[in-house]
């Protein structure tokens, strides 16, 4: 059991306090990362839900700057004390709310520490009350207060109320923490010595714009704030009248004429609010510099700004490739990294603004526009290497390794630059590696503009040296003129793949490579069309290779034909499906074959070879559907039906789980096994061959299986098991350590429970027998057999005769 | 992850799409040398070129013979040196004789005339034949005699000092054409009328060209016919031998039979492994063929009065003459100062090092150069860019600019603001170049595009006009050729179908 893909971007990141470590927070775990060599360290394991906040206890000797202690905060209701650095879990504080932002002011005021009792610990959350019922009006998300040290929440403080969960923003000196709320900012002072029914003055600041993100100055009163527009208002001197009035100052009505608060709106509390406007979409990212000489602003352009605070002088740090989130620095004034959409933190060296290193993540799904989601084009799996690669915005694939759940590599499909901002009008449509992994193929499709300039390009890759890599090796312009590719496979053995297009044809292509190696002076071996072929002029939807490459099967929309690969000629035609078939495979080295059709009557199918008919076929949306290289097996992954009238399978279909993954043996139409997985939407499955130096996991009983299923969701979270095992020994190992999004069933209850929903499967399910290519007897060739005497009247031999042709026809107009 | 800064900054400029690569292999080295003389023409010269000869001498000057006149051409500058013009008709053959001081010309009247080639003077006149003379040869070595051949199937031997005839061959039937020197006897068929014949280097072999095949035969053998190399479509006119220079690779120092036809093709033929290996196209037909001794210069004579005359350089021709420096004395060794920091070249001492061998080389980066329009791209100044690409020179680059701007969804706005001048050049551009096969799917598009959207600037100026009148031009002529090709099309595939059936 493996497990990886985390989002390394869900909460801003926290350093350390030498700067040497990063915490991140990752799912339910906390990874830590040196920042030295970008690499993890080791991981705090606790939290049973995604974790929201981490707060890192600071050091104000030197001496203490080795202390590793943190808070953390989850969605789980906990708040849980850890030593990072062994790492350890000290103290867990249960609030039984899902949290969302924490902020502790106490820890970061150097008064905590001088008073020699240790006085309560004080921490804000931002919390959703689920115990009241979404039906009522009023408003359940809340910022309260919890008493750390005796670890319950501070009774009826609710510092507000917000429409949705809101991030506490907190200055680092900790004297100030505040909320957003639509287009107002809420700002509370923390007074010295708190105590649990302490007042605690608030300020609200107005604006006429929806504010997104808003950062203290580290020493003066002076907040920013961005809004949806790319503004960043800045106010100086804020709550010096209401804020002061503790200290016994009553001097707030000097500031009261309206004339020297230059901008500021209504009866703001602040003295001066300054704009500045250079980012052309919403402002993602504000922080101050540790000293307060700088502002770092970010968003949707993927450009760092720095501004200076007096001036208003701007430099950038432009090119980041994708939007940015968070800016987190460190105690270390050279150290800071920035967070960005594309699951990625990268490590800033401060003055020079040079990117040291990058922490790369699993790729984040990415939206591309509705036509091309195409079934194999999200992700493909290398399954001797175990190498997964996603399709990522700026026109890369990235390699992650499943076994070690990091990045291996990318690839740049098409050289161009990536503006996050841009309209998407260049799109890798598909990708397909060949088996052994030494091969890629992709496809990428420009836009038109007004009907010109569209084009579709298919592209060749080899693998580089020691595997790093893949290098062009042919470009194909508008392979088939100027229709979509809708599927690319590889020869499994040979170089040659096979592109089919909706154009209604489908062309072999063979490279000449095996050439180059006799003529060594021909150093270019590039990709030819060795074939072209089409049936009825339907368009082509999807195409396969058999597992020793000598048949060829594609599929004409409803219907599979089988061609010879090398003499191009059609071999059969089966068919037919209800809907157009958007996948094909065969399984291992059998004689069958699995189809996979979308749309209101999707259908999973599987083809018998030799009979050259149907075997068995369900009304299954398949997602994805995986088959062992070398065996009997597949996997399906399936979404389950929206409406099911069944109360069995509602039941089963707790915390969003709306998908299965099925695992079937080709002889017999019953699943083997069933699984219920979360976001199945968008996942993918695949086999992963296993090398016994990849794969160190608990196996219990020593040996090492043959292949592992990899899952991956929606969300790019991904899982690696053992099919087989769960089958042979009991299935407690997965249900026991209870992956994210994954809950197993045995296989028969499983397989009740979800086909008892759907009325067309025992229809449809024994059709073997009934196959009407081949039917098992011909009544009408012995029905008129001996004497004329000995034969029935003519009017009953005729209706058997009639009927018996009828009943021949029946199965195939019921299909 | 290794260069994350790289990977970030990294900027793609545009690029125009790949070229479809020949499928053919790369140039052998023997082809590469064959063309690598380079190609001049000297025209305007009256009449077909009956004859070209180099000379034997150092500076292998050559003559062309055509209409009344043998002109000596420069072999290194290609122009022409002399011209002798004493003739009563046409020029048909001429021959260096081997110091290359005495050349022999014949003509249709019957006269052969040995000239000195500085002064131009006739020393000889040998009369003898009573029909044009088709053929005047020095022999190889012998510096007295000459021999000739016409149509009065006499080939004559003469004693030149003499203006005598030595001895008469009568053992020609038909016309003499052509002829070489070695003294041997023998009957060969060739079949056709014969258009040429040589005697290979090797001297045991002669070439001979008639109809369209050039036959190598063996003389020593016996007469026996060893190939016949039939890869011209028209009559082969000339051949002659050929050398590869010392710098063509593998098959230096080989001789290659070089043949002409009236088919324009000149091709190389290995005699050895009885292989064509190079051709070329020339525009006209071809009538004779001359390859000076020196590997440097290649003539091609046409029936239309144009010389193709190649040249080729010679490595170590610049170098033997840099060599003879006199070592008169001592040479005084320039005295070194002592490099101060008040000197300028302080600061570039050592610049000029050279790497020895052990040291290892630090490059400095190759500094990317960004071209015009690839900087205004990269500053969002769409229409800029687009007018920099369009005044540029590369319709590759102005092509990929516009898929840029249409990745952009850019391109359409640029063509709305272009003003009335660069709206000229952008119609220019698009008369040149929308129906190349390669630009048009693109090209045709955006012109219709851009004469619907820019129809009333285009009818306010005139110049505009004229632009539109020239890229209707070019459209019209494309239909015609589309249905030309429909045409041919609609020919060919009834008889591909029954092609196919069989």
């Amino acid at each position: 059991m493996i497990k990886g893909g985390k989002s390394l971007v869900s909460s801003p990141p926290v350093f350390s306090n030498d700067a040497k470590k990063l915490l991140v927070c990752t799912g339910c775990t906390v990874s830590i990362f040196s920042t030295s060599t970008s690499l993890q360290i080791t991981e705090l394991e606790g939290h049973t839900a995604l974790v929201t906040s981490v707060v890192v206890v600071p050091a104000f000797t030197p001496s203490s700057k080795i202390l590793c202690y943190c808070w953390t905060s989850s969605l789980d209701g906990t708040v849980r004390y850890w030593d990072f650095s062994l790492p350890e879990l000290m103290k867990t504080v249960d609030i039984r709310l899902p949290i969302f932002s924490m902020v502790i002011p106490g820890i970061l005021s150097q008064l905590a520490e001088t008073d020699g009792k240790t006085p309560n610990l004080f921490a804000y959350l931002s919390v959703e009350n689920t115990k009241i019922q979404d039906d009522q009006p009023k408003v359940h998300r809340k910022i309260l207060k919890c008493n750390l040290t005796k670890s319950r929440l501070a009774a009826g403080v609710i510092l507000a109320e917000t429409q949705q969960p809101e991030l506490i923003t907190i200055s680092s000196s900790g004297k100030f923490f505040g909320v957003r709320n639509k287009r107002k900012l809420h700002v509370w002072e923390v007074i010295a010595h708190d105590h649990e029914g302490a007042p605690i003055k608030k300020i609200t600041l107005h604006h006429t714009k929806n504010l997104t993100v808003f950062a203290f100055h580290p020493t003066e009163r002076i907040v920013a704030a961005g809004d949806v527009t790319g503004r960043i208002l800045i106010w100086r001197s804020f709550g010096r009248r209401t804020f002061s009035m503790g200290d016994g100052l009553m001097n707030g009505r000097a500031m009261n004429n309206e004339d020297e608060r230059p901008g500021v709106r209504g009866d703001d509390d602040a003295d001066s609010c300054a704009t500045w406007h250079w980012h052309s979409a919403e402002v993602k990212v504000l922080s101050f510099s540790s000293d307060g000489a700088y502002l770092f602003s970010g968003g949707k352009e993927g450009v760092l700004v720095f501004w200076q605070l007096d001036t208003g002088k701007k430099k950038f740090l432009p090119r980041i490739g994708s939007p940015l989130l968070y800016f987190a620095t460190s105690l270390d004034p050279s150290l800071s990294s920035v967070s960005c959409s594309d699951n990625r933190i990268h490590l800033l060296k401060m003055p020079s603004m040079e990117i040291l290193k990058s922490i790369s993540g699993i790729k984040l799904p990415c939206s591309f526009p509705e036509i091309y989601e195409g079934l194999h084009s999200r992700f493909i799996f290398d399954q001797t290497a175990g190498l997964v690669a996603f399709r990522t915005e700026n026109y890369c694939i990235q390699f992650y390794s499943l076994f070690d759940d990091r990045e291996n590599f990318e690839v740049q499909i098409c050289e161009r630059n990536h503006q996050p901002s841009d309209d998407v009008t260049v799109v890798v449509t598909l990708m397909v590696l060949s088996p052994d992994g030494s091969m890629m193929s992709t496809a990428e499709t420009k836009f038109p503009e007004e009907g010109l300039g569209g084009l579709v390009c298919l592209k060749f890759w080899t693998s580089g040296s020691q595997s790093k890599g893949f290098i062009l090796s042919t470009i194909i312009y508008e392979p088939h003129r100027d229709a979509g590719i809708s599927a690319i496979a590889f020869h499994p053995t040979r170089h040659m793949a096979v592109s089919s297009s909706y154009g209604g044809d489908f062309k072999i292509w063979a490279c000449s490579h095996e050439i180059q190696q006799r003529d060594q002076t021909l150093q270019n071996s590039g990709w030819t069309c060795h074939a072209v072929g089409s049936y009825k002029r339907k368009p082509m939807t999807a195409a396969t290779f058999s597992a020793d490459g000598s048949v060829l099967a594609i599929a004409a929309e409803t219907v599979i034909t089988i061609w010879d690969p090398e003499k191009n000629v059609l071999v059969a035609v089966i068919g037919e499906t209800l809907e157009p078939i958007t996948m094909l495979s065969f399984i291992g080295k059998s004689e069958y074959l699995v189809s996979a059709s979308r749309g209101s009557k999707s259908q999973l199918s599987l083809w018998s070879l030799s009979k050259l008919s149907e075997s068995w076929s369900y009304k299954l949306q398949a997602e994805a559907v995986a088959c062992v290289m070398d065996g009997s097996y597949f996997a399906v992954l399936t979404l389950l039906p929206r409406s099911s009238k069944h109360t069995e399978l509602t039941e089963t279909k707790i915390d969003g789980r709306d998908g299965a993954i099925l695992l079937f043996n080709v002889g017999e139409p019953i699943p083997v096994t069933t699984w219920f997985v979360k976001k199945a939407k968008g996942g993918g499955l695949a086999f992963i061959h296993v090398n016994s130096a990849s794969f160190k996991g608990n196996v219990s009983d020593g040996k090492l299986p043959p292949a592992l299923l990899a899952y991956i969701n929606g969300n790019h979270e991904y899982v690696l098991f053992n099919p087989y095992n769960l089958e042979a020994h009991e299935p407690s190992m997965v249900v026991r350590e209870k992956p994210v999004g994954i809950e197993d069933e045995t296989g028969k209850f499983g397989y009740a429970s979800i086909y008892g929903a759907l009325p067309e499967f025992d229809a449809k399910r024994n059709q073997t027998e009934l196959a009407p290519l081949l039917p098992s007897e011909k009544p009408w060739e012995t029905i008129f057999c001996g004497s004329s005497h000995n034969l029935p009247p003519i009017t009953k031999l005729c209706s058997a005769f009639l009927e018996s042709l009828l009943e021949k026809r029946t199965p195939v107009i019921s299909d | 992850m290794a260069e994350p800064q790289q990977a970030l900054s990294r900027t793609f400029p545009v690029k125009p799409k790949l070229k479809a690569k020949s499928k053919k292999p790369s140039k052998t080295p023997e082809s590469k040398y064959w063309s690598s003389f380079k190609s001049h023409t000297i025209p305007n010269l009256i009449s077909s070129i009956t004859s070209l000869s180099f000379s034997p001498a150092t500076p292998h000057h050559f003559a062309a013979a055509y209409s009344t006149s043998l002109t000596l051409f420069n072999s290194k500058t290609l122009e022409p040196i002399s011209s002798i013009s004493s003739f009563k008709d046409v020029v048909s053959c001429a021959s260096f004789r081997s110091d290359g001081l005495l050349i022999a010309a014949s003509d249709h009247s019957g006269l052969v005339q040995v000239f000195d080639v500085k002064t131009r003077t006739a020393l000889r006149k040998l009369r003898g034949h009573t029909r044009p003379v088709r053929l005047v040869r020095y022999p190889r070595s012998d510096k007295l005699h000459l021999f000739s051949g016409g149509d009065d199937a006499v080939v004559k031997y003469w004693d030149v000092a003499a203006e005598s005839g030595v001895v008469e061959f009568r053992g020609h039937k038909d016309y003499v054409r052509c002829g070489d020197g070695s003294p041997a006897t023998m009957k060969i068929n060739h079949g056709k009328p014969v258009e040429d014949v040589i005697f290979l280097p090797s001297g045991g072999l002669i070439a001979t060209a008639g109809g369209n095949c050039v036959k190598i035969w063996d003389v020593i053998g016996g007469g026996k016919l060893l190939y016949s190399m039939e890869n011209h479509n028209k009559t082969v006119t000339s051949i002659c031998v050929g050398k590869i220079g010392r710098d063509g690779g593998e098959g230096s120092e080989q001789y290659r039979v070089l043949s002409v036809g009236l088919d324009g093709y000149m091709k190389v033929f290995d005699y050895s492994k009885f292989k064509i290996t190079h051709s070329m196209r020339f525009p006209a037909p071809l009538l004779s063929i001359g390859f000076s001794p020196d590997c440097a210069t290649r003539a091609i004579g046409t029936s239309n009065g144009v010389i193709y005359a190649g040249k080729r350089k010679v490595k170590g021709e610049v170098e033997s003459g840099l060599r003879e420096f006199p070592s008169l004395g001592l040479m005084e060794e320039p005295q070194r100062r002592v490099l101060r920091p008040s000197y300028f070249r302080y600061f570039h001492r050592s610049q000029g090092e050279k790497p020895s061998e052990g040291d290892y080389l630090i490059t400095r980066p190759k500094k990317v150069k960004i071209a015009e329009h690839d900087k205004l791209l990269k500053k969002f100044r769409h229409k800029d860019a687009f007018v920099s690409a369009l005044s540029g020179k590369n319709p590759e680059n102005v092509v990929a600019v516009m898929e840029e701007l249409v990745a952009r969804k850019k391109l359409l706005k640029c063509v709305s603001n272009l003003d009335t001048e660069e709206l000229g050049l952008l119609l220019a551009f698009l008369h040149r170049h929308s129906t190349v096969p390669r630009y048009a799917g693109l090209l045709l598009g955006l012109t219709k595009k851009v004469v619907q959207m820019r129809a009333e600037d285009i009818i306010a100026s005139d110049v505009l006009k004229g632009h539109i009148r020239n890229l209707k031009r070019s459209v019209e002529e494309e239909v015609r050729i589309q249905q030309s090709l429909q045409e041919i099309q609609g020919i060919i595939s009834p008889l591909l179908r029954i092609a196919g059936r069989r």
